[in-house]
């Protein structure tokens, strides 16, 4: 009792946005606490600047009836005034409609939280998709090359360096990079990592060579450790015994039988690093001083800007729950069996 | 399960886990680390934990310091930390007039190209109670002998007050580099325009030097850009020629051989003055195993300790997690219907959230800077949904086998059949995803110690990288700081791997025929 692909979709679609919405509420439920503590001080700062302002052009203080009149339009302007539940709210709503406002201190040269977004999301998508393409690439090929010859140095090399990988912090591997072709090499100039911003396209593909072979370094070992295992367990059904005895030329079993039935999970692995590619390494970005969405969470962390912080967050959840629904949908598409299982389990 | 059996099932474990390599080798290393770990107090002192932040027990430490087996690739030898205590030092007592006098004297071997950076006195404790009863401390030095050179001994310090756990830095003192000028004049390296008569009081003539320092540009500029301990251990003559003073100050050249310090520690009789804790140190160019970072704390002491709170975190976390999704997956693969439902919609929605971004946000909810105990809170709040998945999906098959059917018929208790039958099951599985999710959370550690996040009252790898990204240890090149802290990380998540795939191997007999 299947159910047609299109009510898979929708039904799968729904499911998220669901899920989305409650993670921004439980967020917001967060949020709202650290953004009362911030915004009580801005109340404090605002008033003491109008008091000194006022001061000055009337040269004389304002009569505390007056502050307080003041403080009280600021606190409303500001939603204090509103009880915890009803101000989290309206902040869940906001921030899931992307209405993300401004900060109170310039990150990336603005306080416009979606141009902050925009730019750092550019930026990431930069080099995370290009490293992604480039382990897509060689963890596949590595992978199916392992899986051909079991046991072969090939093989037993990518198991190690996949489990030697797992155990690195990525951005670590990173610090090192910097150290041997920067520092001891000198292959590339120092400026290009001790600042933030570079100009020139040539400065940016030069700044983004190294976190890139980081990136590609430290996981194109799991992702052909992965693309084995698939092939492997894939390799012992009873089809491919099948057509082993059959006589089918070994490549053929390959390239064509085992791939085949192997594809749902290795296209969804590559969707899943795709779009997982686009939240960025937080840590690596930092490291490398890229101007992406790690480094824009850097630096709102470090400037308490706790709105850009809510919004990024909002931002690495739906590319989470954007891949899983993806790869649902790919999942059910390619292996229909998916979806009776969906359509039994609602 | 009885005892008997109990006890012949980790028999048979251990038998065949002792044939996987890697599995035996991860143990070997796990023991090692434990025990370097819960020696460490003893190794090196049990009140580091409280001084790594603070900094005083730094104070003799060169900062940035590459380790001292440094040299052996190099061919410019750098002088190595040294630190006199008491017991290394000859002490007499006299007196003089109203005045306890010490006089405490060492050699010191200098056999570098590159002498130390500084000579520190610290450790004088007295009562004290008004600064004009503080001890004196004056130094002399007895240099190796020079052929041409005309002074050999010579006073460094004047008597100068040292408080009560004061500190003197000798190349920062002011007295010090006049009193070289000093020494320089009177071997004829530079002209003074007066002569300072030998009768007046010290403090007199080391004003009057100043003053025609001060006077004459040139000598000043000289005066200003010395490194007083180049100077200090540093050659006057050349082939038996006497060196310019531009030479000595500017290219100076390390003059190897011993030097005899004697201190002189005068302090009046009422004032009581325990020389117990007294040191000097020759303060290093290199430092020890490791090196040192930026606060002169020694990186090898750092890992050292570091070793507790991974393995602590590491331990702490993935137990609590397997353990919570365990029960969590078994419970919801029990009850089914409604049940299992809402459970696997909430493990759906933990795995949906960002981890890192949500560690962030949640340590920043517990006040930015989080403890221990708060860490692994998050860290187990975000780590149990892959082992419920995985516990469901097994509950669910070994639920519908007869013997379960059978034990429910004889009107076992649900709690019964959980606990006694399915839970045991699952149990290697738990064991080998124990093992598997300790680098993660080590990782997760690193990783927020890294941005700053966690609570300073813990020596952490992950927070001596964050030292060394604030200092620009990458940048400077100062390797030292970078990589052992990371190979640490790596190296107890390569263990925990190494001891997981065996785990997995062994137990899981569905793998063994793979």
């Amino acid at each position: 009792m299947g159910m047609s692909f299109g009510r898979y979709v929708a039904y799968r679609l729904v499911n998220a946005v669901i899920i989305l919405f409650l993670a921004v509420l439980l967020m917001s439920a967060l949020f709202t606490k650290l953004a009362t503590i911030q915004l009580t001080s801005q109340v404090d700062e605002e008033v003491q600047m109008w008091v000194r302002g006022y001061t000055q052009q009337h040269h004389q203080q304002p009569t505390q009836e007056m502050i307080e009149k003041y403080r009280e339009a600021r606190i409303k302007y500001y939603r204090l005034d509103q009880p915890y539940w009803k101000r989290m709210w309206m902040y869940t709503i906001d921030t899931f409609f992307f209405r993300w406002g401004n900060s109170f201190v310039k990150v990336f040269g603005t306080t416009d939280i979606v141009s902050q977004i925009k730019t750092a999301l550019a930026r990431t998508v930069l080099l995370f998709t290009t490293s992604q393409i480039f382990i897509i690439l060689i963890g596949l090929s590595l992978g199916l090359k392992s899986a051909r010859h079991p046991g072969s140095l090939l093989d037993r090399t990518i198991s190690i360096l996949a489990m030697i990988a797992s155990s690195l912090p990525m951005w670590w591997v990173g610090m090192l990079m910097i150290l041997l072709f920067v520092v001891y090499l000198g292959w590339l100039p120092i400026t290009l990592y001790s600042q933030v911003e570079v100009s020139g396209w040539i400065n940016i593909l030069k700044k983004m060579s190294l976190p890139v072979l980081t990136i590609v370094l430290v996981s194109f070992g799991g992702w052909a450790w992965t693309t084995r295992n698939i092939m492997i367990g894939t390799m012992q059904e009873d089809f491919i015994m099948v057509a082993r005895a059959k006589g089918v030329p070994e490549r053929k079993i390959i390239y064509g039988h085992a791939l085949k039935a192997a594809a749902p999970p290795i296209i969804t692995m590559v969707i899943f690093g795709l779009i997982g590619s686009l939240g960025g390494a937080i840590i690596t970005e930092i490291v490398f001083n890229w101007p992406g969405m790690g480094r824009l969470y850097y630096e709102a962390l470090q400037l308490n800007a706790v709105r850009t912080m809510m919004a990024l967050n909002y931002m690495f959840a739906v590319l989470t729950v954007l891949s899983m629904v993806l790869a649902d949908i790919l999942y059910g598409y390619l292996d229909p069996r998916i979806r009776i299982g969906a359509a039994a389990r609602s | 399960m009885r005892w008997v059996d109990f006890k012949d099932s980790v028999k048979r474990f251990w038998s065949e886990y002792k044939h996987q390599k890697s599995g035996m080798l991860g143990l070997i290393f796990l023991i090692i680390l434990l025990v370097l770990g819960i020696g460490a107090p003893y190794i090196t002192s049990p009140d580091i934990p409280k001084q790594w932040q603070t900094g005083e027990a730094w104070i003799v430490n060169p900062k940035n310091a590459p380790p001292s087996w440094e040299n052996a690739f190099s061919d410019q030898k750098l002088a190595d930390q040294k630190v006199y205590t008491i017991h290394d030092m000859n002490v007499a007592e006299s007196k003089n007039g109203s005045y306890k006098v010490y006089t405490l004297t060492f050699t010191y071997n200098m056999n570098y190209d590159v002498p130390p950076k500084d000579i520190v006195i610290t450790g004088l404790n007295s009562n004290a109670s008004r600064p004009q009863d503080n001890p004196l401390v004056s130094v002399y030095v007895e240099r190796p002998e020079e052929q041409g050179v005309t002074v050999e001994k010579f006073l460094l310090l004047p008597d100068t007050q040292l408080p009560s756990k004061g500190v003197l830095q000798l190349s920062y003192l002011k007295e010090v580099k006049t009193l070289l000028f000093y020494w320089l004049y009177q071997n004829g390296i530079i002209q003074l325009p007066m002569a300072p008569p030998e009768a007046l009081p010290m403090e007199i003539k080391l004003m009057q030097i100043n003053q025609q320092i001060q006077l004459d540009s040139k000598l000043y500029g000289y005066f200003q850009s010395m490194d007083p301990m180049k100077v200090l251990f540093g050659s006057l003559t050349e082939n038996g020629q006497l060196r310019t003073l531009e030479q000595v100050i500017s290219e100076p050249v390390a003059l190897q051989g011993d030097y005899k310090f004697t201190i002189v520690v005068k302090a009046p009789e009422n004032v009581k003055v325990d020389l117990s804790n007294f040191e000097v140190a020759m303060v290093g160019r290199t430092f020890g195993l490791l090196g040192t970072d930026q606060y002169g704390r020694p990186i090898a002491v750092g890992l050292l300790w570091g070793i507790r709170v991974a393995i602590a975190i590491g331990l702490a976390v993935s137990i609590s997690s397997v353990v919570i999704g365990i029960l969590i997956g078994v419970t919801s693969a029990y009850l089914g219907g409604w049940a299992d439902e809402v459970i696997q919609r909430i493990t759906e929605f933990f795995m949906t959230l960002p981890v890192l971004p949500m560690l962030i946000l949640l340590s920043l909810y517990f006040g930015g800077r989080i403890t221990l105990k708060q860490l692994v809170l998050i860290l187990v709040l975000f780590g149990w949904m892959g082992t419920t998945k995985v516990a469901r999906s097994m509950a669910l098959q070994i639920k519908e086998q007869t013997y379960i059917e059978a034990a429910r018929a004889l009107g076992a208790s649900t709690g019964r059949i959980v606990f006694r039958h399915i839970v045991p099951q699952l149990l290697p599985y738990a064991f080998a995803s124990i093992a598997l999710s300790v680098p993660g959370a080590i990782l997760s550690e690193a990783g927020l110690s890294f941005l700053g996040l966690t609570s300073n009252n813990m020596i952490t790898w992950g927070q001596m990288l964050n030292a060394a990204q604030q200092n620009g240890a990458t940048l400077n090149g100062y390797w030292w700081q970078v990589i052992p802290p990371g190979l640490a990380i790596a190296f107890v998540g390569l263990i925990f791997v190494l001891i997981g795939v065996s785990l997995d191997t062994v137990l899981n007999p569905k793998l063994k025929r793979a």
